[in-house]
């Protein structure tokens, strides 16, 4: 089932100025608001610790998820 | 090293298979070539592109301790995963590479049934290995099932593909059965093949099940900032999640970019920076991790439950 709420955080951080400022500066306060599970709630900590807001390509991002597509050969 | 002994071991069982194609020169560099692509079965890849061939006798070990008699299974999932990638270029014919473009229809059709074949006589080879009739017969029951299902998704995808409006739920259910399917295969026959304990090889099919939706997702991202899903118009997590939360000009323009009866070829530059605009990119981001947390968790229950799962742990990465 797909989460709602997971959508609707994302929206609001992309989307409203001031959501996005408070998630930036205390992404907790922000969590709070949105009746996430346990795994999206760290799910989204994790991929913010780990590369912020992802607003464009990076290598951050780019050597975030190579290893994971094991199971899919490079497209030649 | 213990994962280059396997890797070894592995390239060597599969070679064996191969062998009896060696008088048919053509046919066997067919066979051979998608087994020799990255993260594949014959592959010399860098240290992390060699894990993934090693699933299935990872998970046997992290379970049982040992590996080697799982040998013919681990190459029986790569050389079904070498048809799937065959029939999957056939169906798609969007790759200038493939050995569809490359030698037609026909060498391809035959090469992908080859094989498949091949992947039936690996696992009668766990025989040889010393596995029971009765685990045999199981293993070859789980694999047919999850392929069956691997087509089902196809199916589903195939018949979606004209449209632009998936909700997420299809489009997750149609990367379970399609893609993740294959790699909970993996570790579900991984598992049979250490042990009778149903939590096993409950625990490690799940794990299985989650590492393949994270690793499609990613697959999905890597499509966008890539390119190669924008040209060729296949809508993803990231476009799902973008038709349903813009309106006006963003969204006039996604499904100018995605609908298949377009002419105009979209501008991938464009719908990249439109999609990490809006919070796209980063959503599937999220969901990628989602979906590794829920696999580091049944991993932790494995862990409890007496599992040595410290290896597997470098999926996760």
């Amino acid at each position: 089932m797909e989460s709602q709420a997971l959508q609707e955080l994302v929206r609001r951080i992309f989307g409203d100025e001031k959501t996005r400022a408070q998630f930036t500066s205390n992404p907790d306060s922000v969590l709070a608001r949105f009746t996430l599970t346990e795994q999206e709630k760290r799910a989204v900590l994790s991929t913010h610790a780990r590369l912020g807001l992802v607003t464009s390509d990076s290598p951050q991002l780019e050597a975030a998820i190579e290893p994971t597509i094991f199971w899919h050969a490079p497209i030649p | 090293m213990l994962q280059e002994r396997q890797a070894k071991l592995l390239r060597e069982e599969i070679e064996a298979l191969l062998a009896p194609l060696s008088d048919f020169a053509g046919l066997y560099d067919l066979v051979k070539e998608p087994l020799i692509r990255a993260r594949r079965g014959l592959a010399i890849d860098a240290a992390h592109d060699r894990l993934w061939p090693l699933l299935p006798l990872m998970v046997c070990e992290a379970i049982s301790g040992n590996y080697e008699h799982a040998l013919p299974a681990a190459a029986a999932i790569q050389l079904l995963k070498g048809a799937a990638e065959v029939f999957d270029d056939i169906e798609d014919a969007d790759s200038s590479d493939s050995l569809l473009t490359r030698y037609g229809l026909a060498a391809a059709t035959n090469t992908a049934t080859t094989l498949l074949v091949l992947a039936e006589k690996a696992i009668a080879r766990l025989k040889g290995r010393g596995v029971a009739d009765s685990t045999i017969v199981r293993v070859v029951d789980e694999v047919n099932s999850y392929y069956a299902t691997a087509c089902a998704g196809q199916y589903l995808d195939l018949s979606l593909a004209a449209g632009i409006t998936i909700s997420e739920d299809t489009y997750l259910r149609v990367a379970a059965m399609k893609s993740a399917s294959q790699v909970e295969c993996a570790c579900c026959i991984g598992a049979l093949l250490a042990t009778t304990e149903q939590q096993f090889i409950s625990l490690f099919s799940t794990f299985g099940r989650n590492l393949g939706m994270a690793s499609q997702v990613a697959n999905d991202i890597q499509g966008i900032t890539g390119g190669s899903d924008i040209m060729n118009r296949r809508i993803t997590l990231p476009v799902i999640y973008a038709l349903d939360q813009t309106d006006g000009q963003a969204r006039s323009e996604l499904e100018a970019a995605f609908r298949r009866q377009c002419e105009a070829a979209p501008d991938p530059a464009q719908i990249r920076d439109l999609l990490f605009g809006v919070g796209a990119i980063h959503y599937a981001m999220i969901k990628t991790e989602f979906y590794k947390q829920r696999a580091r968790d049944v991993l932790s229950e494995a862990e409890a439950a007496g599992a040595s799962v410290e290896r597997l742990k470098l999926f996760l990465e």
